[in-house]
């Protein structure tokens, strides 16, 4: 069907000399077998001398340097490979008990709680993770950890914007119609904010919500960092987006003109999202696995947190330089733990709302 | 042998097996909300992008072979150059550009994304118009010349249908690229099939109802190029054995400056534009000090591309050519085993990455390897899958060229006492060269440019320069994505020149 069509035109002619070529591609096939051979021992756990750990992680960025600065601290080495949660989630399943994943790390919680629900993290008795990370933060059976939080906010234009939106709802007001820049449905961001609207407004308001916001004719745009520069260059007025977006790119550019609305300050609080670790069910170090998520959740927790400029879970430790200059905020914690359940949910209300 | 097959189509037995047990709320569901309008963009997209490659790619192989203009035969390889770019680059490349110009909403919509996607599919289209036009000879066109038809009447009454089957089979290719492809889509914001088995599957967490998308999916796919392969049977479009080769004709002043600013202006929005991009961004890039990923730097990714897909090229080559020979023995049962073999290619890199998980992962719990070694995450199992995920491109590519070799020579080979390994390895093998390596190099670029089995399936310490560029494009980090872009252009280009100079030999041995 699509292979190299007849170039030899009707009639051809064999060639009869011994192909060199081929000659030498015949010994390139045999020792490429060979060392697919010779790398046929699999997939196995590391060297047995050192202690070490091996993580799936969806969040990827910045991750490195806080390995680093664990085994640095431990001696522990840690082995570990990025991916998308989702994908990382159904390597998990399909492994099973021989899964070299000692500790699952996530961008957000409604991927971890379908982990959780999957049955694929253990559950760990630790006070120092008791004490250091809120309640509200970790899931009931202390199967995962927040590490960090992640508010997805409302940001506007300060050149154009002098009464910018203070409730989620209010990016649905008329005024803002073809001014609005919001992230697609497909994202996890988008669909967890509609999962906590739904669990604070219920399901007929949150529609009525989102409803509005399609009815501003919103530019779709699948990614915050463009979400902010369209803000920036006047494609839109205000818009939705994580807060560590605006402080990277005012570590960039600190003359971009873009603020932060901290939105339902008076009412539930800013809608807060967590980048989480969990030890899983099938762990082979589970001890090392243990250590590193208290690490990450205490002396770890500047470097994880301040490396994408997000808010450490734990309260009692001050977040980056850069993000005193986005003042105070009440965040609404209590609907972190509802996230993953209310997900589908929120998918298929922003599918009926015609949201993109 | 059947077993190989077997093995081969087992992520994709796996995939489809859900459909046994279907899940009628999820199909009401979408038909309310989303499904039409994927159906729609599918459709438009596919159709646009088709019409698109077959125009341009036709348009532009007539112009190499059958006119004279300075540095014909550069351009005429140049032209082939776009395969070396990842249809993701050139996507971030020009979303970032066109943004410019058409503002960030006149810039994602499917008209530019289907652009993009010509651009950097034309090729297939190309290479196929262009063999052909060269085989079908002058005789047809002169003849035309002689009864009056100009240039342009010519094209179209006389060299388009002839290449009918070699367009044909381009376009097939561009279908399957089209139907399969997820990362150029997204960033558009159009809404395909494709696109949807992601949707429903990362966002109802319900991996049965995303199967059951992606199996309608394989099967339009599979009936798109069936139907094809109905339509070309039956036509008879073999020119006479005494044809003359293509003599190019000259053009005037005028002519030559239309028909090179033409070729080079494809080119210039094919690649010389993303290059120039990448290149400016790879600057940035580096006076901010991103030259490498958390795994390592260039040399370390360039290395784990050219491992992975070395060795996954070497096994689709082998198997496709042991499969082909003992197909061309077995008739209706071979070229079923053909098929199933091929079913891979019909389906989106994600869908074939976690069917393969799922085959891996059963055989570990069946404990095959020993030592508690696992195929999950490990070389043998990252190449398995793409395998079965690429195997059509080579099988398909080494059936071309054994179809070539005339049944009388085979005839007499067995007549002068040969079995059929040494027929197999000293007549038919040789005879098929051209194709086979023609194969090796599209599979190369295929394997270098893949994406989505490579991040899910790659064992510690293999970060390839398809993964970097993910890492970064996921969080918009166009210059980060820069460097890593243009080592996987560069090497692509490597894999089109050997491309070319296969075809070169197989072309000069027709004269």
């Amino acid at each position: 069907m699509f292979g190299i069509p007849n170039i030899h035109g009707v009639v051809e002619k064999a060639s009869p000399k011994p192909v060199k070529s081929l000659r030498f591609l015949r010994f390139f096939m045999v020792g490429a077998l060979a060392a697919v051979a010779a790398a046929c021992g699999g997939n196995s756990d590391g060297s047995d001398d050192t202690r070490s750990v091996t993580v799936y992680t969806g969040r990827h960025y910045g991750i490195e340097p806080v390995f680093e600065a664990f085994t640095a601290a431990t001696g522990i080495e840690v082995r570990f490979t990025a991916g998308s949660d989702p994908e990382l989630r159904e390597r998990l399943v399909a492994e099973g008990d021989n899964t070299p994943a000692d500790l699952v790390m996530t961008a957000d919680a409604a991927n971890v709680e379908l982990a959780a629900a999957a049955g694929l993290l253990a559950s760990v008795d630790s006070a120092k993770l008791t004490n250091a990370i809120p309640e509200e933060l970790r899931s009931k059976k202390n199967e995962w950890f927040a590490l960090s939080r992640r508010l997805r906010v409302v940001m506007y234009s300060t050149e154009r914007v002098t009464e910018p939106p203070t409730t989620y709802a209010e990016l649905g007001d008329e005024k803002w119609s073809g001014k609005l820049c919001l992230r697609p449905s497909t994202h996890p961001y988008t669909q967890s904010l509609v999962a906590s609207m739904i669990l604070n407004l219920g399901s007929d308001t949150a529609r009525a919500v989102v409803d509005s916001w399609v009815a501003n004719k919103p530019l779709y745009i699948n990614s915050d960092t463009d979400i902010l520069k369209a803000i920036a260059a006047g494609d839109c007025d205000v818009a939705l987006a994580n807060s560590y977006y605006l402080a990277r790119l005012l570590a960039e550019e600190p003359t971009t003109p873009v603020a932060i609305s901290w939105p339902e300050q008076d009412g539930s609080g800013a809608h807060v999202n967590v980048s989480t670790a969990g030890v899983t069910a099938a762990a082979s170090n589970p001890d090392e696995a243990l250590e590193l998520l208290e690490w990450l959740a205490t002396e770890g927790q500047s470097t994880f947190s301040d490396a994408n400029f997000e808010y450490p879970a734990d309260t009692n430790v001050a977040p980056a330089e850069v993000l005193l200059s986005f003042g105070e905020f009440r965040a609404d914690l209590a609907a972190v733990r509802e996230l993953g359940r209310l997900n589908p949910d929120a998918v298929e209300l922003l599918s009926r709302a015609g949201y993109e | 042998m059947v077993v190989v097959a077997g093995l081969v189509a087992t992520p994709v037995a796996v995939i489809v097996m859900s459909i046994v047990d279907p899940t009628p709320q999820m199909w009401s569901d979408l038909w309310d909300t989303r499904l039409p309008g994927m159906i729609t963009d599918t459709v438009t997209l596919l159709v646009t992008v088709v019409a698109g490659t077959v125009i341009v790619g036709t348009g532009l192989a007539w112009l190499v072979t059958a006119y004279e203009f300075p540095a014909r035969r550069l351009i005429g390889w140049l032209l082939v150059t776009p395969l070396a770019v990842p249809g993701y680059v050139a996507g971030f490349v020009w979303l970032d550009t066109l943004s410019g110009p058409f503002g960030p909403r006149g810039a994602r919509t499917i008209w530019l994304c289907a652009a993009t996607m010509i651009l950097t599919l034309y090729p297939y289209v190309y290479l196929f118009a262009r063999a052909s036009f060269r085989t079908q000879g002058s005789d047809a066109r002169d003849a035309a010349r002689t009864l009056g038809l100009g240039p342009v009447r010519t094209f179209f009454r006389v060299a388009f249908p002839l290449a009918r089957p070699a367009l044909a089979a381009g376009g097939a290719l561009v279908t399957m690229e089209v139907l399969t492809d997820v990362g150029t889509v997204r960033l558009f914001n159009v809404s395909t099939v494709a696109d949807g088995v992601l949707r429903v599957w990362f966002g109802t967490g319900s991996r049965d109802s995303a199967a059951e998308l992606a199996t309608t999916l394989v099967v339009t796919a599979v009936a798109l190029v069936a139907i094809e392969r109905g339509l070309r049977r039956g036509a008879r479009y073999s020119t006479r054995a005494t044809t003359r080769p293509m003599v190019a004709l000259p053009l005037g002043l005028g002519g030559r400056a239309g028909v090179l600013a033409g070729t080079l202006g494809v080119l210039a929005l094919a690649v010389g534009i993303p290059v120039v991009r990448l290149v400016a961004w790879s600057q940035e890039a580096r006076r901010n000090g991103a030259t490498a990923t958390v795994a390592g730097g260039l040399w370390h990714h360039l290395s784990s591309t050219l491992v992975v897909a070395t060795l996954a090229t070497v096994t689709c080559i082998a198997l496709g050519t042991t499969i082909a020979l003992l197909v061309r023995r077995r008739g209706v049962a071979g070229r079923l085993i053909s098929r199933v073999s091929s079913l891979g290619y019909a389906m989106p890199g994600p869908v074939v990455a976690v069917g393969a998980v799922i085959t891996l992962a059963a055989f570990d719990r069946a404990g095959i390897l020993p030592d508690g070694s696992v195929l999950v995450g490990s070389l043998v199992g990252l190449v398995f899958a793409l395998t079965v995920r690429f195997l059509a491109v080579g099988l398909h590519g080494v059936e071309s060229g054994l179809d070539q070799t005339p049944a009388s020579t085979v005839a007499s080979a067995r007549m002068l006492g040969a079995g059929p390994v040494r027929i197999a390895w000293s007549v038919e093998i040789p005879a098929a060269r051209t194709a086979i390596l023609a194969a090796t190099a599209l599979l190369m670029i295929d394997l270098m440019k893949e994406l989505p089995i490579t991040l899910l399936l790659r064992p510690f310490g293999f970060d390839t320069l398809s993964v970097w560029v993910w890492q970064a494009t996921s969080e918009s980090l166009w210059t980060q994505a820069a460097t890593p872009s243009l080592a996987m252009i560069a090497i692509g280009m490597v894999a089109v020149g050997s491309l070319l100079a296969a075809l070169e030999r197989g072309a000069e041995m027709t004269s």
